[in-house]
């Protein structure tokens, strides 16, 4: 009984965590822009306009909901719901920190400690393209069937790097455990570099840091909603919290590919050269590796606010002939080096 | 009967009905959705982790969403399609196959009787460690053979699609 009350706890708190975060990352994109763009943006509301995703939240809740006459109303409505349902369940295998100790009790800092964590981040990360699809289907529109059909193209194409580019991970540390993939990271090798993803797999972050954003469907891969050519592609028909769900869906994904970017390539909470539970006590020590994990992944936040206001759009024809023509090959080429390498140190 | 196989082997049987019964491309794919996770449900229940995940991340991930693609290339939402084939040829076809293709489930039925009691789960079953021990050990040949089998029709698929261009 009480480990389901310890997992209800993380699976209530993981969940609020994510809406604030996501909830903030509408104001940090919107405030971004205007810095890289030179102008103030919402500045408004509450200090440096921080309640301006409050006001937006209540704009939302409180506009008419209309559905088109000619859409297909099951399909309309269910699209947003299965946009945002993967997109909240993929975090649940993610280590946001090390562990804690509550009244002699360790608790890990994760919902789910499974042996598949990674094909399951893989798995749900699939999904979420049929909120996309069905959402355009169901709006019966042009435009929207454009942006579904896009979306489809463009995961066929990358989920394969993406897949090839995490297999190398797994072939590194042999396990497919996420937390134990940060596990493996701590302490340094070769003498003086921190025992991070990063370092043994350069090729393999660069793959997948670009599949990721292909993945997310974020500038410069947002081609299923690029507003210049199909209107806003699979969302054209939605209004009100409708369209909420889709824009929402977008930052908790952004925010979950952020979390396994730090927690495969950057060492998940550990800080290089310092192994901080040794300074630390226990509950102090669950706290700052918390903290260490999310700034890191803030960092990337960051840097999918920066890439979208920086670099202009893909074309089409571009988008698959880098994906086929030259991350697919680089991929196996990587997925080579990785197995080859890990075959001689054995 | 365990109420939790009950539940899901009716959600992939009502889903497989409805998805050769829809008249719509796209809800009829959505049912073919429903009857993939709901077996990874099953395989879930069967301590067999592993395959429910690639049950769902290669099948539900990547060949339905490459359908799916077909059918929002080809067809448009307001498109129906009949729902019985007047072609009789066709019928008999189909006939012939389903009849087939029953007698083979029914052959598969001889080894009910293993299945319908609770047997000791090994230990680690399920195991990611495990399973690639049984296709890179045991199993070997079998899995050498299926890959080659794909690569004929990888290679199959590249020559007809170069000889219509």
């Amino acid at each position: 009984m009480e480990a389901w009350g310890v997992a209800l706890i993380k699976v209530v708190f993981i969940w609020a965590w994510t809406l604030i975060i996501a909830t903030l990352m509408t104001w940090v994109e919107r405030r971004g822009s205007a810095m890289i763009q030179d102008r103030l943006g919402p500045n408004v509301c509450g200090p440096f306009g921080i309640l301006q995703p409050l006001a937006d939240g209540i704009k939302l809740f409180t506009k008419e909901d209309i559905v088109p006459e000619k859409a297909k109303k099951i399909l309309f409505a269910l699209g947003p719901i299965m946009f945002a349902l993967p997109a909240f369940s993929a975090y649940a295998v993610i280590p946001f920190g090390d562990k804690i100790v509550i009244g002699g009790k360790e608790i890990i800092l994760q919902v789910a400690d499974v042996n598949i964590g990674f094909l399951y981040i893989m798995a749900i990360g699939a999904m979420s393209v049929y909120g996309i699809v069905v959402g355009g289907w169901g709006s019966n529109n042009k435009f929207s069937i454009l942006g579904g059909l896009r979306s489809t193209a463009q995961l066929i194409s990358y989920e394969v790097p993406f897949g090839l580019a995490l297999l190398s991970v797994v072939i590194i540390y042999g396990t497919f455990s996420l937390r134990e993939i940060v596990l493996h990271q701590q302490g340094t090798f070769l003498g003086f570099l921190p025992n991070w993803g990063i370092f043994k797999q350069p090729l393999g972050f660069i793959l997948f840091i670009v599949t990721a954003y292909c993945e997310a469907n974020r500038v410069p891969f947002d081609l299923p909603e690029a507003e210049s050519e199909i209107v806003a592609g699979y969302h054209t028909e939605y209004g009100s919290m409708r369209l909420g769900l889709y824009l929402f869906g977008e930052y908790v994904n952004m925010y979950t590919l952020s979390a396994l970017m730090v927690t495969l390539y950057f060492g998940g909470w550990h800080i290089p050269y310092i192994d901080m539970s040794k300074f630390l006590g226990p509950v102090a020590y669950g706290i700052a590796s918390f903290l260490v994990f999310f700034l890191k992944t803030c960092f990337f936040l960051w840097l999918f606010v920066w890439v979208r206001w920086t670099v202009p759009r893909f074309r089409y024809d571009q988008v698959m002939s880098l994906g086929w023509k030259s991350l697919i090959p680089l991929a196996l080429l990587n997925l080579f080096i990785t197995a080859f390498l890990v075959q001689l140190t054995i | 009967m365990d109420p939790y196989f009950i539940v899901f082997f009716i959600m992939a049987l009502g889903a497989a009905i409805f998805m050769i019964t829809a008249k719509d491309a796209l809800p009829s794919a959505l049912g073919l959705l429903t009857v993939f996770i709901a077996l990874s449900a099953l395989y879930l229940h069967l301590s067999a982790p592993l395959v429910a995940i690639f049950q769902v991340s290669i099948y539900a991930g990547a060949i339905l969403v490459l359908i799916v693609f077909v059918i929002m290339l080809l067809t448009v939402p307001s498109e129906r399609f009949q729902l019985f084939q007047r072609n009789m040829s066709y019928r008999i076809m189909g006939a012939v196959l389903g009849a087939l293709m029953t007698a083979l489930l029914a052959i598969g039925l001889k080894g009910v009787k293993d299945i319908i009691y609770k047997r000791e789960i090994p230990e680690g079953f399920g195991h990611p460690h495990l399973f690639g021990d049984f296709l890179f050990r045991d199993y070997l040949l079998h899995f050498e053979v299926a890959s080659v089998l794909l690569l004929v029709a990888l290679i199959g698929a590249i020559y007809l699609s170069k000889k219509k261009a």
